[in-house]
C-alpha cells in the first residue's frame, strides 16, 4: 500500500512538470503547425539562466526563475519572429531551423557552463514522511506553481481576447486572418508564450534534479509522447495525457522496473495510436 | 649564376616548406555532448597533452621527417553508431592511432570498423568483452570493475559493515555487465546484492528509489551510472529517508556526485573507486602541465588523468615504431613496461579476464567519505597478473 500511494505521488509530481512542458509543445504545433525541436533547449536554458541569475549575480531564487521565464520568452519570440516567421509554412525548414537552435544551445551552454552538473539546489529542502510515505516539500512548491501556471493559460487561451485569437489561428489560419487577426503578431508571441513555459520548468525542475548541458534531450522525447498521446494540437489532450503518462511512467517503474517501466509507456501509446490515431482527445490535426 | 641561385631556391623552397608542415593527426574519441560529455572531452584532454608534450620536444620523427602532432577529436555521443561513424571518419583522415572511444557501447561498434580500417584505439569501457584476442588493435586506459571491485568492497565494509546492497545501474551493456560483476564481488564478501536497472536518459529517480528502499538494503551502490544520474540518486536517496551508506564500484565522478546531491551533509557516508590516487600532488600536477602547454583548463580530473597514461605511452610507440601503422605501433606498445611519470608504476593486464594482455593497470584510489568528513582517497598499488 505503501508503494502504492508513493507511486500515486510520485505520478502527480511528474504529470505536473510534463503538463508545462507538453502544453508549450502543444501550443507551438497546434498555431504555427510547427513540431518545436528546440523545446528541451528552452527547458535547459531556463535551468542555466536561473542558475546563473542566482550564483554569479546572487539574485533570490524566486527573482532568477522570473528572469529565466523572461529570458526564454524573449529568446523564443525573436526566434520566431526573425527566422521561424520567414519559412513558417515550410515543415522541412521549421523542423532544421528548431534542431540547429537546440545544438546552438547545448553547444553553447556546453561551451559556456562546461560538461559537467552545475551546483544548482531548491532553495527548501527535506520531505514530508507519513510513515513510509514521503513527500519532498521542493515537489510540493512545484507542484503548486505547476498547477497555478496551467489554470492560468488555461484562463488566458480560454478567457481572453488573446486566447480567442489565437485558438482562432489554430483553426483555420485563412478564416483567422480573413476577420482581421495578425499571424506576425500573434505566431511570435505563441511561441514566446510556449517557450517561457519550457523555461519556468527548468527553473523549476533543475534544481530538484540536475542542471548540465544534456538535461533537454529527454525533456524533447517526453513533451513529443505526451502530446501524441493526447492528441497533436490539443491543449485539454496535452495537460490530460502529462498526468497519464506520469501516473504511468511512475507505477510501471515502480511495479516493474525501470526497463520494463519505460516499455509500458512506449506500448501504451502505440495501441492508443492504434485504436485511437487522433490521440486521447484529439481532434482532426490541424491542416496547416 | 644568379639564374642559377634562383632556381636552387625555387626548387629548394616547396622542400623546405613540405618539412615544416609535416603534421601527424591522432585521434580523440569519445561522447563530447550530452550527458557523458565529461567523459570525452577527458579523451581529448588527454590526447591534446600527450601531443603536445611531443611537440614541445621537436615533435616525432616518421617515415624520416620530423612532424609535429595534431588533435582530431571526434564526438561519439555515447552512441554506436557516432563511434563507429567516428573510427571510419578518423580513418578518411589518415588517422590511425585513436584516444577513445569511452563506453561499451560505443566500443563494441568501434572494434571491428577499428580492425578494418587499421586503426589503434584505447577505450575506457567495463563491458565483460571490452577486450577480445580477435581485436589486437584494442588497447584499455584502466581495468574494468573485475580487476579491483573486490578490493574495493572489502575496504568499504571496513568503515561500514553490511549485509545487504542494491546495485543501481543503467540497463545496457555497461551498467548489466558492471551489476554482474559488483554483483558477484558482493556476493564473495557475504553480501547478499540485488540489481536495479534503469533507461539511460532517467532524469527522476524516485520510481526506482521506491522500488530500491521496498528491499530493505543495507547500502546502495550507484556502480557505473553516469555521475550526474548518481548525484540525483543519492540526493532522492536521502529525501525518501535512506540513511545506509552509498557506494560507487564503478566510475569516477565523486566531485559531480557530491555538487548534483546537495554536499557532504547530504553524501553523508560514501565509498568510491578512482581510477587514480587523486590526493598524490603528482598526479594533481597534470593539470598544471596541461595549463602551461596548452594556455586552458583540462577537462576531466580524475578521469583525465586516468586516460593520460595510454596517450603518452601511444606517443613513445609512435616514436619508437617511426610510423603511423597500428598494427607496428601496437607492437611497440606490448613491449613497453607500463609506467608514467606522474602516476607511477604499473603493470599489462587482462590476459586472465580478457584472453589479452593490453590493459593499463596503474595505481588506483579508493575513498571514503563517514559522516560527511571526506577521510581521504587511499593509494593502492596495482598488482602484476
Amino acid at each position: 500500500m505503501a508503494e502504492f500511494s508513493q507511486a500515486a505521488i510520485i505520478g502527480v509530481s511528474l504529470g505536473a512538470q510534463y503538463a508545462l512542458l507538453a502544453l508549450g509543445f502543444t501550443l507551438i504545433f497546434g498555431i504555427l503547425g510547427v513540431v518545436n525541436f528546440a523545446h528541451g533547449g528552452f527547458y535547459m536554458l531556463g535551468g542555466y539562466v536561473a542558475y546563473s541569475c542566482v550564483a554569479y549575480a546572487g539574485l533570490p531564487y524566486p527573482l532568477a526563475v522570473l528572469v529565466a521565464v523572461i529570458a526564454t520568452g524573449a529568446l523564443g519570440w525573436i526566434f520566431e519572429l526573425y527566422l521561424l516567421e520567414r519559412m513558417v509554412d515550410d515543415h522541412l525548414a521549421t523542423l532544421m531551423l528548431t534542431l540547429g537552435l537546440y545544438l546552438v544551445m547545448s553547444t553553447g551552454l556546453l561551451t559556456i557552463f562546461g560538461p559537467l552538473s552545475m551546483e544548482f539546489a531548491f532553495p527548501v529542502k527535506g520531505a514530508m514522511h507519513l510513515g513510509p510515505i514521503y513527500v519532498p516539500r521542493e515537489n510540493l512548491i512545484v507542484l503548486a506553481i505547476c498547477l497555478t501556471t496551467i489554470a492560468a493559460l488555461w484562463l488566458v487561451l480560454y478567457r481572453t481576447d488573446l486566447g480567442r485569437g489565437l485558438r482562432a489561428l489554430a483553426d483555420d489560419r485563412a478564416i483567422a486572418m480573413a476577420q482581421g487577426l495578425r499571424p506576425k503578431l500573434l505566431f511570435p508571441l505563441a511561441f514566446a508564450i510556449a517557450t517561457a513555459l519550457a523555461g519556468l520548468t527548468g527553473a523549476l525542475v533543475t534544481p530538484i534534479l540536475s542542471l548540465s548541458p544534456g538535461v533537454g534531450d529527454p525533456v524533447l522525447a517526453t513533451s513529443f509522447l505526451t502530446v501524441i498521446l493526447g492528441g497533436l494540437g490539443s491543449l485539454e489532450g496535452a495537460a490530460l495525457a502529462a498526468f497519464v503518462v506520469g501516473v504511468v511512467e511512475a507505477f510501471s517503474s515502480v511495479y516493474f522496473g525501470g526497463s520494463i517501466g519505460a516499455l509500458v509507456l512506449f506500448v501504451l501509446v502505440l495501441l492508443l495510436l492504434v485504436f485511437r490515431p487522433t490521440g486521447l482527445l484529439g481532434r482532426t490535426v490541424r491542416g496547416a | 649564376m644568379r639564374h642559377l641561385l634562383l632556381a636552387v631556391a625555387a626548387i629548394m623552397l616547396p622542400a623546405t616548406a613540405f618539412a615544416q608542415s609535416c603534421e601527424l593527426k591522432i585521434g580523440a574519441m569519445g561522447p563530447m555532448s550530452g550527458g557523458g560529455a565529461q567523459w570525452g572531452l577527458s579523451m581529448k584532454s588527454a590526447a591534446e597533452l600527450a601531443a603536445a608534450e611531443v611537440n614541445q620536444q621537436g615533435g616525432v620523427k616518421i617515415d624520416g621527417k620530423t612532424c609535429k602532432v595534431a588533435v582530431v577529436s571526434y564526438d561519439s555521443k555515447y552512441t554506436p553508431d557516432g563511434a563507429a561513424a567516428g573510427a571510419n571518419a578518423l580513418a578518411g583522415q589518415d588517422i590511425h592511432l585513436i584516444i577513445g572511444p569511452v563506453g561499451s557501447v560505443e566500443n563494441a561498434a568501434v572494434k571491428p570498423v577499428a580492425a578494418r580500417n587499421g586503426e589503434l584505439a584505447w577505450n575506457a569501457a567495463y563491458a565483460t568483452n571490452a577486450q577480445e584476442p580477435k581485436y589486437p588493435l584494442m588497447f584499455q586506459v584502466s581495468p574494468p570493475p573485475a580487476i579491483w571491485a573486490d578490493l574495493v568492497i572489502k575496504r568499504a565494509m571496513k568503515t561500514f559493515p553490511m549485509k545487504s546492497v542494491a546495485i543501481v545501474v543503467p540497463n545496457d551493456q555497461t551498467g548489466t555487465d558492471v551489476a554482474s560483476v559488483d554483483g558477484a564481488a558482493y556476493k564473495a564478501n557475504g553480501v547478499a546484492a540485488t540489481s536495479e536497472f534503469y533507461q539511460r536518459g532517467t532524469t527522476n529517480f524516485a520510481p526506482i528509489i521506491t522500488r530500491v528502499l521496498a528491499t530493505h538494503p543495507d547500502a546502495v551502490d550507484t556502480a557505473s551510472s553516469a555521475p550526474g544520474d548518481a548525484g540525483v540518486i543519492v540526493k532522492q536517496l536521502r529525501l525518501a529517508g535512506f540513511t545506509g551508506p552509498i557506494g560507487r564500484v564503478g566510475g569516477p565522478g565523486t566531485a559531480e556526485i557530491l555538487r548534483v546531491s546537495g554536499g557532504m551533509d547530504v553524501l553523508k557516508d560514501f565509498y568510491w573507486y578512482e581510477a587514480v590516487p587523486t590526493d598524490d600532488p603528482k598526479v594533481q600536477a597534470i593539470d598544471d602541465e596541461y595549463r602551461k602547454l596548452l594556455g586552458h583548463d583540462p577537462v576531466g580530473g580524475t578521469t583525465f588523468w586516468s586516460y593520460l597514461p595510454g596517450a603518452r605511452m601511444t606517443m613513445k610507440a609512435l616514436q619508437t615504431a617511426g610510423t603511423n601503422d597500428a598494427d607496428k605501433v601496437a607492437a611497440v606498445l606490448r613491449t613497453m613496461p607500463v609506467e608514467d611519470p606522474n602516476i607511477g608504476k604499473g603493470y599489462w593486464t587482462g590476459k586472465k579476464y580478457f584472453g589479452i594482455q593490453q590493459t593499463l593497470f596503474f595505481p588506483f584510489g579508493i575513498g571514503i567519505i563517514k559522516d560527511g568528513k571526506n577521510l581521504g582517497v587511499e593509494r593502492q598499488e596495482a598488482q602484476p597478473e
